[in-house]
């Protein structure tokens, strides 16, 4: 018993995870490329894929994510000889070990897209892709090149919508094999023949309609690509239909999915442009006239303050303020009149009162001393034998004094 | 310091920007009338220039003949199939 030791034990999910491990640390279970044909081959509805890859006697459990099958160039189908590029990891839940898969390649493609891929790194690692390299083309070209076959539908597109969207311009086809061994090297020879004899070019069109892989090949060869990146004149590549990418894509200045395209890409519509240069046309003249009119919008209202600083308007001001004074004047001298007026019929009123004439009416009478005619107030103002007059209201009447008698109070 | 360059030198672009600018310096509207009248006539006559460079080049379709190390051909190209006979290729 005292020999007897007590075996370790793990859980599960410990001994799993510990699996797992061995599996990450060997680098042979990396990246590693497995040929096998697929089946159980399902989509499900998260994106991801899962599949079985076999042969005659054994089968690996594969899943190929949403985020790697995105680049996947078809969609695999049971039965298809892949080539599949992954890591061996370990589906610890499960207790599975499965293939992770980062590329699928169809078997029969596979050597060609093995190639592709590798220059593409290759030329990548260079810089041969940069942006920084890519050259601008003009707007408005003068003298192109297209470089492809003169016989193929390619060169008769680009022709024929060239033109029609820019008539003036001088072309030069530059006929070259687009396909075969020799494809690559004589379009690299055209471009470098090119850049040598013809640098007036405003920009270089190399490509060719669609077709396969292999059809296309030349357009992924290192030789082309080179050629393309050391051309002065800017190249633009126009190979094949849309999903097809090719190595001369990445390195020219400029990428068009199809010949069409290029032309559509690269050569500008002269009718808009004429259009384009008669709207800045008009936009100057408004432009130039709304300067115009704000000037005089300018010049108007200084006229205006002018005038209503200037002496004119002082003098008119003036003339206004007389006018207001004389006014004032007037209507106060009228006033004052009235004032008068009403005084001196009050004082008549009062003075009418007054009259020794109004007294006389009412019987009384004056009697005055001649020849003086000076009115009589007393006894002692006269004497006997004096001439007198009286005076009443409808005459007067003469006489002497005859007698002078006082009367006692 | 950047030497005038010849009506011939500048490309479309930039008589296009500087006829844009133009017209910026007109809309912002702080010119003298002087000014304005300047760049008015500055502005129609590089819109004339780039009317001109639209038609400067005359349509020209060719084909290349390559006949050796440095020599070449210029020979006329038709865009319909069948009418370019080459030897060459």
């Amino acid at each position: 018993m005292n020999n007897y030791t007590e075996p370790k034990i793990y859980t599960v999910s410990k001994i799993n995870r510990y699996i797992k491990s061995l599996f990450e640390s060997d680098y042979n279970l990396q990246n590693v490329w497995i040929l096998g044909e697929i089946s159980n081959f399902k989509l499900h509805s998260s994106g991801h894929m899962y599949f079985v890859l076999k042969d005659q006697e054994s089968q690996i459990k594969g899943v190929m994510f949403r985020g790697s099958n995105l680049n996947l160039q078809f969609m695999p189908q049971d039965g298809m000889k892949v080539k599949v590029m992954g890591d061996i990891r370990v589906y610890e839940r499960k207790g599975e070990y499965q293939l992770y898969a980062k590329k699928i390649v169809e078997a029969g493609k596979g050597e060609l897209y093995l190639a592709f891929e590798r220059l593409k790194e290759k030329l990548k690692a260079e810089g041969l892709f940069s942006e920084e390299f890519k050259k601008k083309l003009p707007l408005i070209p003068q003298r192109i090149a297209v470089i492809t076959s003169p016989t193929g539908a390619a060169i008769r597109d680009i022709l024929t919508i060239s033109l029609r969207r820019f008539p003036n311009l001088s072309i030069l086809v530059v006929p070259s094999l687009v396909q075969g061994t020799f494809a690559a090297q004589e379009i690299a020879q055209k471009i470098d023949f090119l850049n040598k004899y013809f640098s007036d070019l405003d920009f270089i069109i190399i490509g060719r309609g669609g077709g396969s892989l292999e059809e296309l090949w030349a357009f992924n060869e290192e030789i082309l690509a080179r050629s393309i990146y050391n051309s002065k004149i800017p190249i633009v590549s126009a190979v094949g239909h849309e999903t097809d990418f090719t190595i001369s894509d990445f390195v020219a200045d400029l990428r068009s999915p199809t010949p069409s395209a290029a032309a559509e890409m690269t050569i500008p519509d002269m009718n808009s442009l004429i259009n384009n240069i008669d709207l800045l046309n008009s936009k100057l003249m408004r432009a130039t006239k709304r300067n115009f009119e704000l000037k005089m919008e300018t010049l108007n209202s200084l006229t205006k303050s002018l005038q209503y600083q200037g002496p004119e308007n002082k003098i008119t001001q003036y003339y206004q303020y007389i006018d207001e004074f004389n006014g004032r004047l007037n209507s106060r001298i009228k006033h004052q009149i009235e004032l008068f007026k009403e005084r001196v019929k009050k004082d008549s009123q009062r003075l009418d009162s007054l009259s020794p004439w109004a007294v006389i009416e009412r019987g009384y009478s004056i009697c005055r001393k001649l020849p003086h005619l000076e009115i009589v107030k007393r006894l002692e103002q006269v004497e006997i034998g004096n001439e007198i007059e009286v005076i009443i209201s409808d005459g007067r009447i003469s006489g002497k004094v005859d007698k002078k008698e006082a009367v006692s109070s | 310091m950047k030497t005038k360059k010849k009506p011939e030198e500048i490309s479309f672009e930039e008589y296009l920007r500087k006829l844009e600018s133009i017209i910026q310096q007109l809309e912002g509207g702080q010119l003298t009338l002087d000014e304005s009248v300047k760049l008015y006539e500055e502005g129609m006559s590089i819109s004339k220039l780039c009317l001109e460079k639209l038609n400067k080049t005359k349509q020209k379709i060719e084909q290349l003949v390559v006949k050796g190390e440095e020599k070449y051909l210029l020979k006329p190209f038709s865009i319909n199939k069948g009418e370019n006979k080459v030897n060459e290729f």
